[in-house]
């Protein structure tokens, strides 16, 4: 298979291309199970295998992709016309940053294959995690194991030739309570890397999952019968399982370079930043300190090497609250590059991912992180705060079109006054500008605060792509928020 | 290819029979063209060609599901994946219910809507489409962005109850042409459905994109002060706040899981205003229409509300099994909800720009990144995008930077609404998030909520 596609690529590249690769999936399997109130509503698996050619043609893109491999010479043959119409129609030839060519592999961290856990003992645990939410109050439980394997072989026409082995695990338990109105609210566990430095079926631990169980059937009790959040002005503390939802929206997405060239505006939008914002725009407090970290040791954000084949690495975008950098890929820096008429950035941050063999690498979040700073602990931050609202577990999420404002609701809050938590309130909400809401940011919490978020479920693009990343954030709080609206 | 595909199903429904396995077999079959254009470029011409088999297993009370991309020559592959699902399915656990394998009737084919001539359309068609839609709107700073996706979906079942096939084919165009000024950030938006070649019509967006960019180059944008404005929907925000009571309004598995606004005890009960009238129609063929679900039960139309009176809950197989309730034939990729037109005679925004009015009128055609906020009350979230105008009473137009809305469905289709178009626009759907489903809904082309509040106001676009 290898042969056919290097002497492929030398056929297109000989047609005139001048560039050209192949992400060939010699397989990418997935388990999905999810127990509903006890029922094992789902059991599947899941198994796909295809390759996907990208031919760049006097500085337009072509893709196509098969799973059927019989005749790979006509998805070569597809991909180069796609191109050759694409480049009638262009404005900014399409450049790619220089480059080594590497030929490596990567393996992502697991000990135990979770594929080669019998399902029987997949079902016990879950069963084992019904069990420990089926309490009284609860009326939902739902129980998730999300398992994927894949095998990415990319070759290039620069001499590129990575193979990658990838396997995730995700898991969530969520529970959902009513209250005396009849009202619903939701409460979940959602795992993330929990100080496991691999994620192979060994990082479903049930004494974390038991720790977890007991804590959000305590909350979901509080909740039911909390008064409502208020509407009020106040500091917001956010938990990390709130805060990398903040972070993945208002600044990961923002600082996609290819939104910031426009290149996602007929779809998921744009961003307020522009190119000469680099280097200038106090997009935070000096507190904030934001960077795109692909080497963080066992995260989904991080993947050995990117779909363009260039080296994961760990690049600062936020720098003491200056904006200093973005997500990008080799297009995109040379684009903004020769648009800004400067060197914004010196090479491609190595971002570009696909969902699939059959979805075209773009820029896409590695581990969006938050630096830990120097204001303490929680304690110590709530021990700081007047009035305030400290917020947990995302519930809904919205954002504006160029991410210039949001609006969230969380599954928890509780009113701190005076330095103290004090009760739990329902339906917490809270919003802000981007902008604005950064640069109020008072207090970011230390080492102790500082978690890595796994999310597997991340949309961009058309067609669209879901891909899985990583946050490492620590407890943050923002003062003079709007909430409970 | 259909007598090889409904072969292929039977030969491996043969397969499962003679291994005494109990089986349910869903093939998907797409040839999927999308050219996306950015800074005025095609920025990605792409195409997929792909084959899903998803396999579901059954013993008694348990389930198991397998799914594959495959080809459909490779039938040792799919007996392959017959013969996993059906081990996996021994080592499952039982469900509390037993779930359903539908017994067809007979053999079911339907191809009305495939249109060969639009599936297969040329790149060179689809590059003159977008040309002539966006001739001369392009400027130094108004950039050209979009998608024109078109495609074909086959999709089949069979089971081992009997070995009638259901077989659908269908085609589809999807058109968006956005104009965004790249400096001021501004974005105006026309979109276009079809289902037949000949619906294809380039000018008609050419010319509501004409209408809407005049006013964003020459009349003053604004901050608009927070409050309450009378609202003028367009069928992009209708369809979404639509789109979003499918699933927290009359799904039965969500009412049942505490996940929706309507109560069991609403079934019969004034819910919105009496001007609104929502039904799933498969006999519109601008939806995309399943006019058999794939338990095999015969879709006709189903009233949801009928002058604001909630009729019945829809219930898919799996969530009927669980509740003990009958199916309603939804057992399908998406329903063809169908919002009735009302009286009011505006049928383009420029009719709608020049009608005579006391108040200030604020339309919104598009909302942005909705979510829910709260589902048991019905509260959504979401942001105004892609060419809202505030029409002041005076006749003047403002263009309002982008606000936010957080409202009620109960308030948004409920007493508040003054009133819908007696005109009435497709709104394409179609999602690209994993298989191809061309989804549209016909809905009144605008909606006139009176007295909603904007709860956040953009300083700039």
């Amino acid at each position: 298979m290898l042969e056919q596609i290097k002497k492929n690529i030398e056929r297109i590249k000989s047609k005139g291309a001048t560039y050209v690769d192949t992400r060939w999936y010699p397989y990418e399997e997935k388990n999905s199970l999810v127990m509903w109130n006890g029922n094992l509503k789902n059991n599947e698996f899941s198994r796909e295998s295809g390759v996907g050619i990208r031919v760049l043609y006097k500085g337009a893109w072509g893709f196509s992709a098969s799973s059927d491999l019989s005749d790979l010479d006509a998805i070569y043959d597809k991909a180069y016309d796609n191109a050759k119409v694409a480049a009638e129609r262009v404005t900014f030839p399409v450049r790619l940053a220089e480059k080594d060519a590497i030929i490596a592999t990567f393996d992502s961290p697991n000990k135990i294959n979770p594929f080669e856990v019998p399902l029987s003992d997949k079902v016990a645990f879950m069963k084992e995690v019904d069990d420990m939410l089926n309490k009284p109050g609860i009326a939902q439980r739902i129980a998730s194991l999300d398992f994927v394997k894949k095998q990415i072989v990319l070759v290039d026409s620069e001499g590129t030739e990575i193979e990658k082995n990838i396997t995730e695990v995700f898991s969530q338990m969520q529970i959902l309570g009513l209250d005396e109105a009849g009202e619903s609210h939701t409460r979940k566990f959602t795992l993330g890397r929990e100080g496991m430095m691999t994620r192979g079926w060994e990082s479903i631990r049930k004494d974390l999952f038991a720790e977890n169980a007991e804590r959000i059937v305590s909350e979901m009790g509080e909740i039911l019968v909390a008064d409502p959040c208020p509407k009020d002005n106040r500091s917001v503390i956010i938990l990390p399982d709130m805060m990398y939802l903040q972070t993945h929206e208002t600044i990961g997405h923002a600082l996609e370079l290819d939104r910031i060239l426009g290149y996602e505006l007929a779809y998921a939008g744009g961003s307020f930043v522009t190119l000469d914002d680099f280097g200038s725009l106090q997009y935070g407090s000096p507190k904030l300190n934001a960077r795109a970290d692909a080497t963080l040791e066992n995260s989904p954000g991080s993947f050995g090497y990117d779909d363009d084949g260039i080296e994961c690495s760990n690049n600062m975008l936020i720098d003491k609250g200056v904006l200093v950098g973005a997500i990008t890929g080799r297009q995109m820096v040379e684009e903004a590059n020769a648009k800004s008429g400067k060197q914004i950035f010196k090479e491609s941050g190595g971002t570009n991912r696909a969902t699939s063999f059959y979805r075209v690498p773009i820029e896409r979040m590695t581990n969006i992180n938050i630096d830990p700073g120097d204001d303490g602990t929680l304690d110590d931050i709530v021990a700081n705060t007047e009035k305030g609202l400290l917020v947990s577990g995302e519930k809904s999420w919205s954002i504006g079109s160029n991410r210039e404002q949001f609006h969230f609701a969380t599954e928890s809050g509780w009113l701190v006054e005076d330095g103290e938590v004090k009760g739990m309130v329902k339906n917490p909400t809270y919003k802000g500008d981007t902008l604005k809401f950064w640069n109020s940011l008072s207090a970011v919490g230390d080492k102790s605060t500082w978690k890595v978020a796994y999310i597997d479920n991340c949309g961009k693009g058309q067609p669209n792509q879901v891909m899985q990343l990583g946050h490492g954030v620590p407890v943050c709080r923002f003062d003079d928020v709007t909430i409970g609206e | 290819m259909k007598e090889k595909i409904i072969q292929t199903l039977r030969e491996l429904r043969n397969y499962a029979v003679e291994k005494n396995y109990e089986v349910a077999i869903f093939y998907q079959e797409e040839d999927s063209y999308l050219m996306r254009f950015a800074n005025s470029a095609i920025s990605l011409n792409t195409n997929e060609k792909l084959i899903r088999l998803y396999i579901d297993a059954f013993s008694g009370n348990k389930k198991a599901s397998y799914t594959l991309i495959t080809d459909i020559n490779k039938i040792d592959e799919m007996k392959q994946g017959v013969d996993t699902v059906a081990e996996m399915v021994e080592h499952s656990q039982p469900l509390s219910y037993t779930p359903t394998i539908p017994v067809f009737k007979g053999d079911f084919i339907d191809e009305e809507g495939f249109d060969a001539d639009l599936a297969y359309i040329s790149n060179a068609e689809r590059l003159k489409f977008f040309n002539d839609a966006s001739e001369g709107m392009e400027t130094e700073d108004i950039k050209l962005s979009g998608i024109f996706s078109n495609g074909c979906n086959t999709l089949a079942t069979i089971n081992t109850k009997t070995d009638h096939v259901l077989y659908f084919k269908l085609s589809d165009a999807q058109a968006t042409v956005v104009l965004s000024h790249l400096k001021l950030k501004w974005e105006v938006s026309a979109e276009q459905s079809a289902q037949k070649k000949f619906e294809l019509d380039p000018n008609k967006l050419n010319k509501d994109l004409s209408f809407l960019l005049d006013r964003y180059q020459n009349d003053e944008p604004q901050q608009v002060p927070l409050g309450e404005y009378d609202i003028v929907f367009g069928p992009a925000a209708t369809a979404d706040m639509l789109s979003m009571m499918g699933w927290i309004g009359y799904s039965g598995g969500s009412m049942k899981r505490g996940f929706s606004f309507i109560g069991e005890d609403k079934v019969g009960e004034k819910v919105f205003s009496d001007k609104f009238n929502l039904y799933d129609d498969p006999s519109r063929l601008e939806t995309f229409p399943f006019k058999q679900d794939y338990s095999g039960i015969e879709r006709k139309e189903f009233p949801l509300f009928v002058k604001g009176v909630f009729q019945k809950f829809v219930w898919s197989q799996d969530d009927a099994d669980e509740f003990g309730q009958e199916p309603t034939g939804h057992e399908v990729m998406h329903r063809s909800i169908v919002l009735k037109t009302g009286d009011k005679d505006v049928g383009t925004l420029e009719e709608l720009v020049n009608m005579p009015r006391e108040k200030d009128i604020l339309y919104i055609p598009f909302l942005h990144y909705m979510n829910i906020v709260n589902p048991s009350k019905g509260v959504l979230t979401a942001s105004s995008r892609f060419g809202a105008l505030l029409l002041k009473k005076d006749g003047s137009v403002v263009i309002p930077y982008n606000v936010r809305l957080t409202q009620s469905l109960l308030d948004l289709f409920g007493e508040k609404v003054a009133w819908l178009s007696k005109h009435e626009t497709i709104f394409n759907t179609s999602m690209s998030y994993g298989i191809r489903n061309p989804t549209a809904l016909v809905l009144p082309t605008f909606i006139k909520v009176d007295g909603l509040e904007i709860s956040h106001s953009n300083t700039s676009y």
